[in-house]
């Protein structure tokens, strides 16, 4: 129990940009599908619970980011498609910006480290 | 905002979007499966690897769940749910908390929705701050002051900005049509400029300027309510223009004053207003004639010390202009006393503010304390339910319940009783209301808002949160605060603390009856002591009426009514009818200044005393010894004036004399030896005329035959045997044959007209009374309660010190000493609040002392004996414990 919040609290923020980021590049996805997608992107490195997904989803639905409607799946199965939004597009800049820019600084104190 | 419609949705569709969720989590894991055993895996293996890696699907439909919707509201359902359950669990607890905060609650409403209408809202009108009542003090009447000093005043431009005046409301006859059925409305007689004042507008038509109000009898007009307007005439503009006949005058509608309007009385609604200058019942310019109240507006610049300094000052000038040259010196002395008063004119002006405010406040107070008591006993109740519930309790805390949670149950089941006990308790405060009402004279206006008033329901609601507040978070984190094992070890009784919270609980209750019932015992005793005074009369049930005649009657309506009288004195099973202005108890005066010659007292100036004037056998309809004789029918305007006296008057101008029925007196005042003489026939005892605590003064009885210029219709008395009603229809019956148009008012009996003069006493001591014993009942049962859960806690104690060898006396004696200590501690804090309290009331009781030791005797005993009786049965319950029991059971 305590390994697998540890893990998700970890994800928590950057799960939801993974997810748009996904849905932005791909296009509309039903649940399976945007896991494996995240899964082979990560290339395997990522160890997603991917029941976890459903919980983020909904919360990025509720924010306006993406939008569901239930449709035919490639094999013929009705499954719930998730597509981004407008919106959904604008945050993904955002956050990208901010992420790079996190992702920057934290890189400065990684080499502060190294030169010492 | 998109998510919040969609957790609406969310809100509602709870079924079927578990469904869906469903669906979803099952494709998913379908497919992962399918794409397992694509990769070789067997079923069995590919199940178990989908499993493995969706996680939890539980968790994952909880966490998932969990932001559906708004969380928060599902969990408050939840609770209330839950809460609701628990309380049908217990409907006696429910009952008797939702009851007892119902009556705090409800008494609450009642006497605040009263408070609000007459002492704090305000008018309806443009900025109501600015408006000062300008108030006379002394002299005659009550704070009117004549036409001529109003228009003084008003002219005071540096002051105010307008100064407008009423003669305040009357119920008046009123028809659309000459020869329609009579009906009755409001009328007030205004200012030209009394809307422009108040900045009050127009609805339709125009309402009157100062030019409406110029010449005596010269504007024949009048402005409509808009309630008058939309109930009586369909809101139809053709009104504008038509004639009206208000209280016989016909007069043209020119307007209709905005909605919401109702004049400047709180207790009262005009339906009708008029210039008065149309004012009848009075020489409108008549400098003598006290009779309109002003109401100016304030300049923002100018100080009320200011203002009432200037207008102490234009009084006075004025008055000396007027009264200056005034012979009779006591007449003169009368005058010169009166000065004027600056009050806030915000709230309107009101006659029964004047008289009731006092009483009102008082009321108030009694409520308050009234609810603190309810809320204690409510708290004690819930300590009471919470210590039955501690196994269950820590069941749940064990089980992983947090005690935030528990608390949030707990308040949202204090706040259940509370919505409950508001529903009833506004309930209870309409019927209250009503009953309060009931008190009120009818003359005294209907000061209850016909609407719900918004400020009254939100004060109901503040109270009821105030109190949920009050009487739950004690218990509810003291019923929480425990620790789950030793709860459940110790099966459902804490024995290891004792109930003190409980027993703080019934001193503060014994506190809050110790000064409702002082107060209660000093409100009845006050009450007592006014209803024993002697009033100098006997005859209280003596039944009394007034004839209202059209005006065109003037001047021979009392030779009209004279047969009606005749038939009256006829009829078998009535003893005596007779007349009298003014009427006992009717809150009319007449007054007249004389000399008695022969007295010290009057031989350098005349002397002021009351003067009725009274029919034959007056004394013996209302029953007053009378010593000498009585009128008759030889008493005429030609025979020699004759007069009856007083014993008061007597006792001031012939003190000593054996015979005042020798002697006269005269109501020419002008020389010290008198005109024309009015020779005394007859001493009556001292009759209270108008009020039981009125100071008895010099009175003179004259034969109405004598005084046929009397203006007004004097108050028809019947002494009788028949009931009311009988004689109302002989009245009904012969009215007819009198004339058309003649209406029959004021019916009443001496005794009526004398509970509404102490209608505010009477009104305390029934409240008072009725709250006292509530408060007493709430402490009975908070000491019975915590004295059964004492015993309930003690019993193995008790098995053993009875297997011991304790007698029954001696179990008895512990459990009662044990019971009367947090009486005893609620005494001793009770009784100097009920002190307090007392000295704060003191204006209002007659008769007694604020510490009366009839009252606060009586409290003390009372409560100690109620204590006893509510501590006797859990006591008599322990001394019957068989030891061998109470032990085997622990």
């Amino acid at each position: 129990m305590s390994t697998r919040e540890i893990k998700t609290d970890i994800l928590q923020g950057t799960l939801d940009l993974m997810v748009l980021r996904t849905l932005a590049t791909m296009g509309a996805q039903h649940g399976f599908g945007l896991a494996q997608r995240i899964q082979q992107i990560s290339g395997g490195m990522l160890d997603l619970n991917q029941g976890t997904l459903y919980p983020a989803l909904l919360r990025l639905e509720h924010r306006g980011w993406i939008r569901s409607r239930w449709g035919i799946s490639e094999n013929n199965r009705r499954a719930k498609f998730y597509e981004i939004t407008a919106a959904g597009r604008r945050q993904v800049e955002k956050e990208s910006e901010d992420w790079a820019r996190t992702v920057a600084i934290m890189d400065r104190f990684e080499r502060l480290t190294e030169t010492e | 905002m998109p998510g919040i419609w969609m957790r609406l949705k969310e809100l509602i569709r709870t079924t079927r979007l578990d469904g869906e969720l469903d669906e979803e989590m099952r494709l998913h894991l379908q497919l992962m499966e399918e794409d397992f055993r694509r990769r070789g895996m067997t079923e069995e293996e590919a199940r178990a690897a989908a499993r493995r890696e969706f996680g939890g699907v539980a968790y994952a439909k909880e966490a998932y769940r969990d932001q559906r919707g708004f969380p928060w509201i599902e969990s408050c359902a939840k609770d209330v749910r839950y809460a609701l359950r628990g309380l049908g669990r217990s409907p006696g607890f429910t009952a008797a908390a939702v009851l007892s905060l119902a009556l705090g609650i409800g008494a609450n409403t009642a006497i605040f929705s009263l408070f609000h209408t007459l002492m704090l809202r305000m008018l309806p009108v443009a900025h109501p701050e600015q408006l000062v009542a300008i108030h006379r003090t002394g002299g005659w009447g009550i704070g009117t002051v004549s036409a001529p000093l109003y228009r003084l005043i008003a002219s005071r431009t540096d002051l105010f900005n307008g100064v407008a005046a009423t003669n305040g409301v009357a119920k008046v006859r009123f028809t659309t049509h000459a020869g329609e059925r009579d009906e009755f409305a409001q009328r007030e007689y205004v200012s030209g400029n009394y809307f422009q004042v108040l900045g009050v507008q127009a609805v339709a038509g125009r309402l009157f300027t100062g030019d409406d109000n110029r010449v005596p009898g010269g504007h024949p007009l009048a402005v409509l309510s808009y309630d008058l307007w939309r109930n009586h005439f369909a809101a139809d503009p053709a009104v504008l223009g038509r004639t009206l006949l208000v209280d016989e005058q016909p007069l043209t509608v020119i307007g209709v004053a905005a909605p919401g309007f109702h004049g400047v009385a709180p207790e009262r609604r005009t339906d009708v207003w008029v210039p008065f200058m149309m004012a009848h019942f009075v020489q409108v310019m008549n400098p003598n004639s006290w009779w309109l109240m002003p109401l100016g507006r304030l300049r923002p610049e100018v100080s009320r010390p200011r203002v009432q300094a200037a207008l102490a000052l234009l009084m006075q000038q004025h008055l000396r202009t007027i009264y200056g040259e005034r012979h009779d010196s006591a007449m003169r002395r009368k005058a010169l006393e009166q000065r004027v008063e600056i009050r806030p004119g915000s709230v309107g002006l009101s006659m029964l503010r004047d008289q009731f405010g006092k009483p009102l406040g008082v009321l108030l107070a009694l409520v308050a304390l009234v609810l603190l008591a309810a809320c204690t006993n409510v708290a004690n109740l819930l300590l009471a339910r919470g210590a039955a519930r501690q196994k269950e309790i820590a069941l749940r805390l064990s089980l992983g319940a947090t005690r935030g949670r528990l608390l949030r149950q707990a308040l949202t089941e204090t706040l259940l009783i509370a919505a409950a006990g508001s529903a009833v308790g506004i309930g209870l405060a309409a019927w209250g209301v009503r009953v309060i009402a009931g008190f009120l004279p009818e003359q005294a206006g209907n000061p209850f808002s016909i609407a719900p008033n918004l400020t009254v329901l939100a004060f109901t609601i503040a109270i009821s949160l105030a109190s949920a507040l009050l009487f739950g978070l004690g218990p509810a984190l003291r019923s929480t605060a425990i620790n789950p094992i030793a709860g459940l070890r110790s099966g459902g009784l804490d024995r290891a603390g004792r109930p003190a919270l409980r027993r703080v609980l019934v001193v503060a209750q014994v506190a809050f009856s110790v000064v409702l019932m002082a107060l209660a015992g000093l409100f009845g005793h006050s009450l007592l002591a006014l209803r024993s005074v002697d009033l100098g009369f006997r005859n209280q049930s003596a039944i009394t009426f007034n004839l209202d005649f059209p005006r065109l009657w003037k001047g021979n309506s009392r030779a009209a009514q004279e047969p009606l009288l005749s038939s009256l004195a006829a009829t078998p099973g009535i003893y005596s009818v007779s007349s009298a202005f003014p009427g006992l108890f009717s809150g009319g005066s007449s007054d007249a200044t004389v000399r008695v010659p022969g007295s010290a007292r009057t031989a350098t100036e005349p002397v002021d005393v009351d003067r009725t004037y009274v029919s034959p056998r007056y004394f013996e309809t209302v029953g007053a010894a009378l010593k000498g004789r009585d009128f008759d029918r030889n008493d005429t305007a030609a025979s020699p004036k004759v007069a009856v006296v007083n014993q008061a008057f007597v006792r001031e101008f012939l003190p000593g004399e054996p015979h005042p029925d020798s002697r006269w007196l005269s109501f020419d005042d002008t020389k010290p030896e008198g005109g024309e003489r009015t020779f005394i026939v007859g001493v009556v005892q001292d009759i209270r005329q108008d009020g039981i605590q009125q100071k008895i003064a010099p009175r003179v009885y004259v034969p109405l035959t004598q005084h046929q210029d009397l203006d007004f219709p004097p108050d028809i008395l019947v002494r009788t045997a028949l009931p009311q009603a009988a004689v109302q229809s002989l009245v009904r019956r012969q009215l007819p044959r009198i004339g058309a148009g003649i209406a029959v008012t004021e019916w009443a009996t001496i005794r009526q007209r004398i509970d509404d003069s102490i209608f505010e006493q009477r009104l305390l001591a029934m409240l008072g009374g009725f709250f006292g014993v509530l408060a007493l009942l709430l402490a009975a049962v908070g000491l019975y309660g915590v004295m059964s859960y004492g015993m309930a806690r003690r019993s193995g104690e008790i098995g053993i010190r009875m297997a011991l060898g304790a007698r029954r006396a001696d179990v008895v004696g512990m459990v009662l000493r044990d019971a009367l200590l947090p009486v005893a501690a609620g005494l001793i804090l009770g009784f100097p609040l009920a002190w307090a309290a007392a000295r704060a009331v003191h204006s209002l009781l007659f008769g007694i002392e604020a510490v009366d030791p009839a009252a606060f005797g009586g409290t003390g005993a009372v409560l100690v004996a109620v204590a006893l009786a509510a501590a006797f049965l859990p006591a008599r319950r322990a001394a019957s414990i068989d030891p061998m029991r109470a032990l085997r059971h622990d």
